[in-house]
């Protein structure tokens, strides 16, 4: 185990108002959707003999909800801010068990390496990786049709692998192109699932 | 003693060579997945949901029952040799657990957590067999009011009791019943939602949003996360296989009990074994300090022994519910809710009439999941450590395919693979911001079912409330459902001051 130094840094603005409280998107989108819903539950084109509690009745109840929930999170977000301080790489703050019990395990240690309580940090994300996931997927839907299986779900491998870490390129695209291969056998060969051959569909 | 005869004609279909082999799978699939971080038995079989397509229904069954005990068993032992719990209903076993591992008795703490498991599993399976026809029983005087109240009791229970905050707790729910809305609404024939999309007139489907929050969810908080050295200091597992005599003097009592604190919490929906598990840790700990040498903080193998035979109570009577009620009470029997109306069947107390042979022949799987387990798992543990060193970006790769490949294969529709986009994305905002999954799954699961008994139950006293609170069994439910959530706030405000007076 290698110890690493989770001090964690001062975010350059001292304050930071908003990014301590990034946490608002979800108020935000529960918003959204409860207007999306509102709209909707107005629009809707209900057939004519329906019995009277219609189809309408529970997305308004949805739709309001979403609205009152969207300001008690809003609240509760912005009573609450995440700490000022961004985890360094390194620090874990992921591991923390949402335990709901009232007796937490970790109050008293005896042990010879002390359940460490690192100070309150908020997680950092890096960015980079996540779009690098993203990114591969959204390419991965936009060619599965046109190329076929075989081909995209090989880039899906490869893409998210190297936006995971890897770096041994040539090794990974042999690697993808064996398992996509073998996905192609198993399921579509094997159980009858049905893949899109895409621009390979002659050879198989 | 016809449950013993209908069991026995259950082991009959179980034990022939096909059926073992897909038991044996499921306990392998399940156990890989339990060990890897992250990922439970909910997701595993949301993605085996689209492969079993081809298989019959009993084959399918009986290979979900080896995946979702799989889970349990497995996810102990990351937790024990890293320190690192494979799943959240392992993070009470594994405090003790890796304590043990790290004085060199990681193979006595492994031993422990498998037969803890068994031992609550084969409990819990027995008080399945003989009780859940009685429950169907019960279960016939339900109505569509009863079931309302049923469907509430598991929104309000889940949403307060699995989240730390309440009101967390509700957004995660509310968010599950928006999304359960889309499609065509049944009593009616209205499209809702759909954008005029006829891909969503069936709405989204639950292995594109189980797949999504649970897998390309984790996914995503994984790259999130990238750039964090892991600490992946396995620690070897040293020690004796088996148990000495103290040893297993200690921990019977502890197995024990830790079962009889999981099989109610099968039955009641607060979202599975998290809140059992720590109960159990809490309880051993509690009968620990009174002894002369208290051992918890040491490694204390009662400290393993509780947590992980409740664990796997809670999921043995949970199947009970599912089947008897048809009342999902986790993540994992909502999914397993959704495979039964994949091959057309409804759980609740006609399924024992109408698919006796499946439901028979899935609870003697139980059995002879959890013996192939304690085998796959006993001797093998320190093996299946091993899977941890497979480099995460390769494995989580991996997922992703098998997740986009799951969820294209359903229904072969590229729409899905947006949503399922969509939804991981949610998934990883939901990771980030502290927002619990759980009630998502099950508003999803439970909203259009409450919404058609509300219905139902309207059009039956003809639109007059009073009918939702007259019978004796829903006013039982409301008031036990109050009685907890004052029960619960309570609790926590009492911690909160206590709290704010120790500062």
């Amino acid at each position: 185990m290698t110890v690493t130094d989770t001090r964690p840094e001062r975010t350059a603005t001292a304050d930071g108002f908003l990014r301590r409280r990034t946490g608002l998107v979800f108020p935000l989108l529960l918003l959204i959707t409860g207007i999306a819903l509102g709209i909707g539950t107005l629009t809707m084109e209900v057939p004519d003999n329906t019995a009277s509690p219609g189809p309408q009745l529970f997305p308004t109840i949805i739709a309001i909800a979403c609205v009152v929930f969207a300001v008690l999170l809003a609240v509760d977000v912005l009573r609450r801010p995440e700490p000022a301080l961004v985890a360094t790489p390194g620090s874990t703050t992921d591991t923390t068990p949402t335990a709901t019990d009232t007796d937490t395990p970790t109050a008293e240690d005896s042990d010879d390496t002390p359940v460490e309580e690192p100070p309150a940090t908020r997680p950092r994300s890096n960015y980079r990786a996540l779009f690098g996931v993203v990114g591969t997927i959204v390419v991965f839907i936009a060619v599965l049709n046109p190329l076929g299986w075989l081909i995209s779900g090989a880039w899906l491998f490869w893409g998210i692998a190297r936006a995971l870490g890897s770096r041994r390129v040539v090794f990974d695209l042999f690697l993808a192109v064996a398992i996509s291969s073998i996905v192609q056998l198993a399921f579509s060969a094997g159980l009858g699932l049905n893949l899109p051959p895409g621009i390979l569909a002659g050879v198989f | 003693m016809e449950s013993l005869s209908n069991l026995m004609d259950g082991f009959a279909t179980v034990l022939t060579p096909m059926n073992m082999l897909w038991v044996f799978i499921g306990a392998l699939l399940g156990t890989a997945v339990g060990v890897l971080p992250g990922l439970g038995s909910a997701m595993a079989v949301a993605l085996l949901l689209p492969v079993t397509f081809s298989l019959d229904p009993i084959g399918a069954f009986i290979m979900f029952a080896g995946v979702l005990f799989g889970g349990l068993f497995g996810d102990s032992i990351a937790g024990i040799l890293m320190n690192t719990p494979g799943n959240s209903t392992a993070i009470a076993g594994s405090i003790e657990g890796h304590r043990m591992a790290k004085s060199g008795r990681a193979a006595q703490a492994l031993a422990t957590s498998a037969i803890g498991a068994f031992i609550g599993g084969i409990i819990a399976a027995t008080l399945v067999v003989f009780f859940a026809p009685s429950l169907a029983e019960l279960a016939t005087l339900f109505g569509p009011a009863e079931y309302l109240a049923l469907a509430i009791f598991a929104f309000v229970a889940i949403s307060a009791v699995v989240s730390d905050s309440v009101i967390r707790g509700l957004a995660a729910l509310v968010i599950g019943l928006a999304i359960s809305l889309v499609g065509i609404d049944g009593a009616s024939g209205a499209a809702r939602f759909t954008g005029g999309l006829p891909e969503l007139f069936d709405g989204v489907d639950i292995v594109v949003i189980t797949v999504g929050l649970l897998a390309l969810g984790e996914v995503l908080a994984i790259a999130a996360r990238r750039g964090t050295p892991e600490d992946t200091g396995i620690l070897p597992s040293t020690g004796r296989l088996w148990l000495s005599r103290t040893e297993f003097r200690l921990a019977l009592p502890a197995w024990l009990r830790g079962t009889a604190i999981g099989v109610p919490f099968g039955i009641i929906p607060v979202g599975g074994s998290e809140v059992p598990t720590f109960l159990a840790y809490g309880t051993e700990r509690r009968l620990d300090a009174r002894r002369r040498k208290p051992m918890f903080g040491k490694g204390a193998i009662q400290g393993v022994a509780g947590p992980e035979a409740s664990g796997n109570a809670t999921a043995g009577t949970a199947m009970g519910a599912l089947l008897a009620l048809g009342l999902p009470t986790s993540a994992t029997a909502a999914i397993l809710l959704a495979a039964f109306r994949q091959y057309g069947l409804q759980p609740g107390p006609l399924l024992f009439e109408r698919a006796s042979e499946l439901v028979w022949a899935l609870l003697a799987s139980f059995f002879i999941g959890m013996v192939v387990l304690l085998i796959l798992n006993l001797p093998f543990a320190p093996l299946w450590a091993k899977l941890l060193k497979v480099p995460r970006h390769y494995l989580y790769a991996g997922i992703t395919v098998f997740a986009m490949l799951g969820v294209y294969a359903t229904s072969s529709k590229i729409l899905d693979l947006v949503l399922v986009l969509a939804i991981g994305l949610l998934g990883f905002g939901m990771r980030r911001y502290g927002i619990p999954v759980a009630p998502v799954l099950i508003a999803v699961i439970l909203g259009p079912l409450a919404e058609t008994e509300y219905r139902r139950a309207m059009a039956v006293s003809e639109g007059d409330p009073s009918a939702l609170v007259s019978s004796p069994i829903s006013i039982t439910l409301y008031s036990v459902l109050l009685l907890t959530v004052a029960g619960l706030l309570f609790q926590r405000v009492r911690t909160r001051r206590r709290q704010k007076a120790l500062v």
